[in-house]
């Protein structure tokens, strides 16, 4: 049982590792090879085109109450 | 090579390796579009994004119901549109004999995607 | 015949160090290890024939290591498994190009290592844990029968209404782990960065720089903010050579 947990240990320090040195670190080619499976730019993208409606209108109302202050102060 | 890196831990040792394990393994997640399986290839990359994007819609459709500035029947009509979007995607998912778990590829850096 | 980068190593006062450690080493494929030097940095480099490129487990934690051992006395930036270039002067040119930043990076790391802490939760008791008062989203007494289309919709709504406050509640639980954890760093004058939501268990991925002489003062205060978050798993691990603090856009 405990070999187990060393074993364990052993992986996820090997995993940790592999993560590193296989994702991370200075890399030569800077551009973005976009295969097929790298959807994720595209995810990004259509993050991006989806605007907060409610933000919006948050910003439109609170523009209006501006409005409405400095009319008061008049 | 190394010795052990791990300096504090708490929690289920196996399940904490086979999480660490599932992002690290991008291979067999890997979506591939070879002449062999073109087909179920496309039909899974298609409704990937399809299912993403009716994520995205959902999510920010929530936002918008929990933010109070829609009308009654305006909130009607969202869970009606929502909900019809997820029984045909249950139906496309059908059609192409493919589960939530082949849908859901892993996309690098961004982990999983849904 | 290719010539594969293993890391930049700041020569300042071991010019000498790099050159007699070297030769105890060996690269892959068994091949010997040179540096390449261009005023006060050194790439470490050895040859390696296409052919024993491999992208597999053992080769890459074959180059970790050589990594891992140079860490061990000399400040450097560790190159991604797989940074190969054509010829000695190409090494030249890029690290004549790119000099000020490669410095810029060395004076980061001096001295510090990164330590990588994951945290996983259990969603079941999360769940459990964030409970929060759910209101529907209309209230069906509010609404006269006659006027609902079909109570269907907002029973679903109203599902995915729940399932959406859980979602946020539980973005707002890990950002205070995370302000915490920022809190705790400032002390250590560490970097930090932090990725959420990685996947549905991995609820903070994180990494930080710090000076390696504060290895047990980080490890005490991750222990004393688990405490106060029984329902999350951490791992911490380290010290690591600085992989994912090299800020480096290459010319």
């Amino acid at each position: 049982m405990q070999d187990n947990v060393i074993d364990q240990s052993k992986d996820i320090t090997i995993l940790e590792l592999l993560d590193r040195v296989l994702n991370k670190g200075v890399i030569l080619t800077g551009d973005l090879v976009i295969s097929v499976a790298d959807i994720d730019l595209i995810y990004l993208g259509v993050k991006l085109m989806l605007s907060s409606v409610e933000t919006m209108e948050q910003l439109k109302a609170g523009k209006s109450r501006k409005k409405e202050y400095e009319e008061a102060d008049i | 090579m190394s010795e052990n890196k791990i300096l504090f831990c708490t929690g289920p040792i196996d399940e904490i390796t086979e999480e660490i394990g599932k992002f690290n393994s991008k291979e067999e997640s890997k979506l591939t579009l070879g002449p062999k399986n073109a087909d179920s290839g496309l039909a899974k990359l298609v409704l990937t994004l399809v299912e993403l994007i009716r994520k995205l819609v959902e999510k920010q459709a929530m936002r918008r119901v929990d933010g109070g500035t829609l009308t009654e029947d305006e909130i009607e009509r969202l869970g009606e549109t929502l909900m019809n979007l997820e029984l045909k995607m249950e139906e496309l998912k059908k059609y192409f004999n493919l589960t939530d778990r082949d849908l859901n590829i892993n996309l690098g850096p961004l982990g999983d995607l849904m | 015949m290719k010539k594969l980068i293993y890391s930049i190593v700041s020569e300042d006062s071991n010019q000498e160090k790099l050159n007699c450690i070297l030769p105890e080493m060996k690269g892959i494929a068994g091949a010997k290890l040179i540096s390449v030097s261009y005023k006060q940095i050194s790439a470490v480099v050895s040859e390696l024939e296409k052919s024993d490129y491999i992208v597999d487990q053992s080769n890459a934690l074959e180059y970790a290591g050589v990594i891992e051992k140079l860490a061990d006395q000399f400040t450097l930036l560790p190159m991604r498994y797989g940074s190969l270039l054509d010829s000695t002067e190409s090494i030249m040119q890029l690290l004549e190009r790119n000099y000020p930043e490669f410095r810029q990076n060395l004076l980061k790391v001096e001295h510090k290592c990164e330590f990588g802490l994951k945290i996983f939760g259990d969603l079941q008791k999360l769940k459990a844990e964030l409970t929060f008062e759910f209101e529907p989203v209309i209230a069906n007494s509010t609404i006269p029968s006659t006027e609902i289309k079909n109570p269907v919709y907002l029973e679903y709504l109203n599902k995915k209404l729940k399932e959406h406050r859980f979602e946020e509640s539980l973005l707002a639980y890990i950002d205070s782990v995370i302000a915490e954890l920022t809190v705790c760093l400032t002390r250590f004058n560490a970097v930090s960065k932090f990725r959420k939501m990685t996947t549905a268990a991995l609820v903070t991925d994180a990494v930080f720089l710090l000076d390696e002489s504060k290895k047990a003062q980080l490890i005490q205060a991750i222990e004393d903010i688990q405490d106060q978050y029984p329902s999350l798993n951490f791992i911490l691990t380290g010290p690591w050579p600085p992989y994912s603090f090299v800020d480096v856009t290459l010319k």
